[in-house]
């Protein structure tokens, strides 16, 4: 077997964990052996060494990257996207144990079940003082408006997540409960699929348990939830692209075959939760919710959140829609309740718990508020409501000052604290630098409802810290993950799935007319926008080739070449009306027009728009499109280092990596993209763009009049820029003539990139989309005047168009003016058609929400 | 008594409102002392969707949802109710339990009652406790003087010593604010002898509603006429929740109708939601009659 690890190479390093005795550790015993489920790993890793690893590495670095998964550091506001740390040594756990801790999580689940029934139910555990009142009644995630509000079926929490750590008597506990939108079982899934692309032998030989059996799962049961039994329509509502975990939203809902949607594409109507698609509204019954409780309505929860559907507490409370987890669930994610865990599982479970949870003191007891002050020192204060700058404070890391403002905190609201020990992490095998290095890792465990009990994912995310004496372990402090692998003792029964994103469950061909209306405006956005910078890059790449070319340029051409780049890019005053100076030293401005992204019109600004809007869509997006999306993403950053003040170095070249791209997207748009409605629009989005932009190319290089030889150049621009040089050579020879280059690159039906072949292709598309039934046949408003801009077209003549009058083929000009203006307006007509716009909406009494300051 | 309420409430938008998303509580809930006899809640233009239900105070919520543009939204809320005076009479101001022993009775009673009542000695959004507030209260607090007659003095000490100024505040106004200034409306002296009562140790929940004036000759007329009105109501482990008014320095009676309770007026908001479009600041009208039936 290890022979298909190795390789030929004869001398290199090889791969090895030594024992460290510092500290508690997974690999090895107390007395220094390695247990024996971690020796056929670590035997494969020193057999395959490091060089080997570190390729292995850098592929799942590139798979990775492909796969776009990142995750967003809160703090960093200039690039946010960080992109997602895999270590590739797996954490194990041997099945036996793995049984022990599954049972246990499996009561875990079912308790907060429970929990979350009588929270909002009848509240006993209250009543008969099992806990004290204030432990529910100060915590902040408890939404009395949430009361009474049931799911159908045996569970109220669909979803629920642990953090567990092994503790100092080497028993597993749990440090906290995560029950309102857990985060990182897609994280989970993606390090799964890496894992067995990079180590697919070490993979199989392991005889991993499958995580594909709990998406299953967790589809199935969304499904059941659904109001609606007759094909439920199945959201994940996201908070949007700049999320921490955003990705994380985008690849479950591809993989689940659900679709993405923000609060903006859904509203309430007639008692009722519709997703706002193209000319309609369609039902939904399900979702799955990535936005915190208290965003989710403004009418009966926080009342300025933006993030929310107006009205949607209703729709759930009339059993309309059913959200998982139920709005109200955050409450759960109180760490006071650990405190009283025995207890309350004695009165809900009738026995101790088998997983205990972290010992924890509340400061709203007076006893442990006493212990708490006195002990600081060996104690992490959790604040009891998680958020933004809600940290865990680790008081020996604290200055006088800090320390006095904490004990402060404290006093002033004792029941919004708890405390806990400090205990350190066991260590696990981490690839660093080439080597092997201990670090310390939590594991987070995922359980999702099913119709009896609940399913716990075999594994979980392991994250490691980044130090080997990190105590706080968490993505938001930049911590690394593993992939969780509970080695199975006999091979696992495949029930049908294959692991691996190419197992995704698709959306139904249906449900592809049905996409979010942001969605398709994005993608139709997504096309214009690529389309222009494609244009924009052309016209300066030829104006790079055109002015550090051998061939002698007049002024007079210099002038309008320039001309035409302000033009097409729409960045004025640019070079229209220079002085002479400006014309004569033109690469500041022209370098500007490239890489300055805060300026509208340039390339940078126009590409950074198609990537938001590639992001806002990017679950219609295959692979091989996202990978080229962040080829163009790479080539953007690096503009500025491969484009220095310096053009003598032939700047053109430096632009040729993003035309590529750009071509390659707009290739695999044509070939790798389902027609679907979303399809219908990024392409018209594009076609009304290079309408717009190739008009405005021969506007600005044909309309004036110039001598014969500037003509000629100007021509050339023409046909260079439009992509069209090599077919009018082949037709029509060498000379260069203003009615043959018209006739190419406006009226030729067989040149993709000609005017009338962007219009018959908008008209194609405005016919296909849906159309409500009417009974009169008048065009609507958008088919009108594309139908008007294609005859003006069709009915144009070469003789003139290219008839000259005050030096100005003012034919032309008027022609390609009234197309613009027509382009526009179908692009305007359309949006306002197809795209719901989100109306701004406010508060009718403006309300203190419990958490506002 | 047997009243009829007539609450009409008129919100004239700048501009026109395309949908909204509303929630009133304007509808009497029942209580020991008051039983619903039947309620009609009218809103004009007319709604996409409405529905009503009792929320987590067991007040009458009632949802609406308006689908059509609009520059006008009237609600007409009329109800019947019977009411009775509390079971607790000023009479037996000075026999009740003490505060140092309601103290000790609330943190130490399994009762379940006493257990639910502590929810309301919390800070809520806008009735939270301050150094300031205790400061206020404790003179009337001292630990042998029955907890009841304590509130009673608090209550006519606000309605002394502050005055009826509804020009004075806003909704927004904050407690530290009103008790500065020494003057506000009757939704201000509730939240502040909550605040009050809560910084002292003790449950006390925002009560709202009518009351009915009295036009007799020779008698004071009633503050609050033709209004909502709020008052308040405290927890006694041995006595239960008693409703004091504060603006009108009395024990809540029968001529006190109860609309809903709740932490503090957010929790009863008469109408509050979602609108689309509308303009800026809409101008409101809000008209009341109690009759006697």
């Amino acid at each position: 077997m290890t022979s298909t690890l190795s390789t030929s190479r004869p001398i290199q390093p090889k791969l090895i964990y030594p024992h460290a005795s510092d500290r508690a550790d997974e690999v090895y015993t107390e007395d220094g052996k390695v247990r024996e489920h971690w020796r056929y790993l670590l035997d494969s890793l020193k057999t395959l060494g490091s060089d080997a690893f570190e390729d292995r590495n850098t592929k799942a670095r590139r798979i990775l990257r492909d796969d776009g998964a990142t995750y967003n550091i809160y703090s960093e506001t200039i690039t946010p996207s960080r992109a997602w740390g895999l270590d590739l040594v797996p954490s194990l756990i041997s099945s036996e144990e793995w049984a022990v801790i599954e049972a246990g999580l499996l009561e875990r689940a079912e308790l907060y079940n429970l929990l979350l029934r009588d929270i909002y139910g009848e509240r006993s555990l209250i009543r008969h003082g099992v806990i004290p009142s204030e432990a529910l009644f100060s915590h902040k995630g408890f939404l009395r408006p949430c009361h009474g509000i049931q799911l159908p079926g045996e569970h109220d929490l669909i979803l629920h997540a642990c953090d567990l750590m092994r503790g100092t008597d080497g028993e597993f506990m749990i440090l906290s409960d995560r029950t309102q939108s857990p985060s990182g079982a897609g994280y989970a899934l993606e390090n799964r699929t890496v894992m067995s692309r990079v180590l697919p032998s070490l993979f199989r030989d392991s005889h991993v348990h499958r995580l594909a059996p709990f998406f299953q799962q967790l589809r199935a049961k969304l499904t059941a939830l659904s109001p609606n039994q007759d094909q439920p329509r199945i959201v994940v509502l996201t908070p949007g692209p700049y999320n921490e975990t955003y990705f994380e939203h985008a690849y479950l809902a591809n993989y689940l075959g659900l679709h993405l949607v923000q609060s903006g594409d859904l509203v309430v109507r007639n008692g009722y939760l519709w997703m706002k698609s193209l000319d309609s509204l369609t039902r939904v019954d399900v979702i799955l919710r990535r936005i915190d409780d208290w965003f989710c309505d403004p009418v009966e929860l926080k009342g300025n959140s933006q993030l929310g559907v107006p009205g949607l507490l209703e729709v759930v409370r009339a059993g309309r829609v059913a959200i998982a987890n139920p709005l109200g669930s955050g409450v759960l994610e109180s760490p006071i309740l650990h405190k009283y865990m025995n207890q309350i599982s004695m009165a809900l479970l009738g026995r101790e718990p088998r997983l205990s949870s972290i010992e924890t003191y509340w400061c709203g007891d007076e006893q442990d508020r006493n212990y708490v002050l006195n002990n600081l020192d060996n104690l992490v204060v959790k604040p009891v409501v998680r958020g933004i700058g809600m940290n865990s404070i680790f008081s020996e890391q604290l200055d006088q000052q800090q320390r006095k403002q904490l004990l402060q905190a404290i006093q002033a609201n004792p029941m919004h604290f708890v405390a806990q020990p400090v205990i350190n992490a066991p260590h696990l095998p981490t690839y660093i630098d080439g080597v092997l290095q201990p670090r310390p890792a939590t594991l987070r465990s995922f359980a999702i409802a099913s119709d009896t009990s609940y399913r716990i994912m075999p594994g979980g995310l392991t994250r490691v810290g980044i130090e080997q004496d990190t105590f706080m372990i968490s993505n938001q402090r930049g911590a690394h993950s593993k992939d969780t692998w509970v080695i199975a003792s006999e091979p696992e029964r495949i029930e049908g799935r294959r692991e691996g994103a190419e197992a995704a469950m698709q959306l139904r061909e249906a449900e592809l007319i049905n996409l979010p209306s942001r969605v398709v405006e994005n993608l139709f956005w997504m096309g214009r926008y690529a389309e222009r910078a494609e244009a924009s890059l052309r016209i300066l790449r030829t104006a790079f080739m055109m002015l550090h070319g051998e061939e002698y340029i007049s002024d007079v051409f210099k002038r309008h070449l320039l001309q035409a780049v302000t033009e097409v890019t729409s960045t004025y005053p640019g070079f229209v009306n220079a002085d002479d100076e400006l014309i004569n030293a033109p690469e500041t401005e022209l370098l500007s027009v490239v890489k300055d992204p805060n300026r509208a019109g340039s390339v940078c600004s126009n590409l950074n728009a198609m990537l938001y809007c590639a992001d806002e869509s990017k679950q219609l997006l295959s692979t091989d499109m996202l990978r080229v999306i962040n080829d163009i993403r790479d080539a953007l950053s690096e503009l500025d280092n491969t484009l220095s003040g310096d053009l003598a170095s032939a700047p053109e070249e430096a632009l040729d990596p993003l035309v590529t791209a750009l071509m390659a997207l707009a290739g695999l748009t044509q070939e790798s993209m389902v027609r679907s409605v979303g399809w219908t629009f990024m392409d018209m989005g594009r076609r009304l763009e290079r309408g717009i932009q190739s008009s405005s190319v021969i506007r600005s290089l044909i309309v004036p009049e110039v001598s014969e030889a500037d003509q000629t150049m100007l021509i050339q621009t023409v046909l260079s820029s439009l992509e069209v040089s090599i077919s009018y050579r082949r037709r029509y020879g060498t000379r260069m003539g203003v009615q043959a280059c018209l006739d190419l690159v406006m009226l030729d039906n067989t040149n993709p990139r000609s005017l009338i072949y962007q219009l018959n292709q908008i008209l194609m598309h405005l016919y296909s989309l849906p159309h409500p039934e009417e009974s009169r046949h008048e065009l609507p408003a958008e088919e009108r005047a594309a139908v008007e801009a294609e005859t003006l077209v069709r009915l144009s003549l070469l003789t003139e168009l290219s008839s000259r009058e005050k030096g100005q083929r003012i034919k032309l000009l008027n022609q390609l003016q009234q197309l613009n203006q027509l382009l526009s307006s179908v692009s305007t007509l359309v949006s306002n058609k197809y795209f719901a716009h989100r109306e701004s909406s406010q508060q009718l009494v403006s309300s203190t929400w419990e958490n506002d300051a | 008594m047997r009243y009829q309420i007539k609450h009409v409430t008129e919100y004239q938008y700048q501009e026109e409102v395309s949908h909204c998303y509303n929630l009133a509580q304007m509808i009497p809930r029942s209580t020991t002392r008051q039983t619903r006899i039947r309620s009609e809640l009218k809103v004009s233009p007319y709604t996409a969707f409405n529905a009503q239900r009792q929320d987590y105070f067991g007040n009458q919520s009632f949802h609406f949802e308006i689908q059509q543009p609009h520059q006008q939204l009237v609600i007409t809320s009329t109800s019947e109710v019977e009411t009775s005076p509390q079971a607790f009479s000023g009479a037996r101001l000075d026999f009740g339990v003490s505060c140092s022993d309601a103290k000790q009775l609330l943190a130490s009673s399994t009762e379940q009652d006493v257990l639910l009542a502590r929810e309301f000695m919390l800070n809520s959004p806008m009735a939270k406790i301050s150094d300031e507030l205790r400061a206020y209260a404790r003179p009337s607090f001292a630990d042998d003087r029955p907890l009841l007659s304590s509130v009673m003095e608090l209550t006519s000490r606000i309605y002394n010593e502050f005055s009826y100024s509804p020009e004075s505040t806003t909704v927004a106004t904050p407690l530290s604010e009103v008790l500065e200034n020494r003057a506000g409306v009757c939704q201000d002296f509730a939240h502040l002898q909550i605040g009050c009562l809560r910084s002292m140790g003790f449950p006390a929940k925002y009560v709202s509603g009518y009351i009915e004036t009295l036009p007799a000759p020779g008698q004071e007329k009633l503050v609050g006429t033709d209004a909502t009105h709020a008052w308040i109501s405290v927890f006694s482990p041995t006595e239960g929740w008693v409703e004091f008014d504060p603006t009108n320095n009395c024990i809540a009676g029968d001529q006190h109708i109860i609309t809903a309770w709740g932490r503090d007026y957010g929790d009863v908001t008469p109408l509050k939601g979602i609108i689309f479009g509308g303009g800026k600041e809409p101008h409101l009208v809000v008209s009341v009659d109690v009759s006697r039936l």
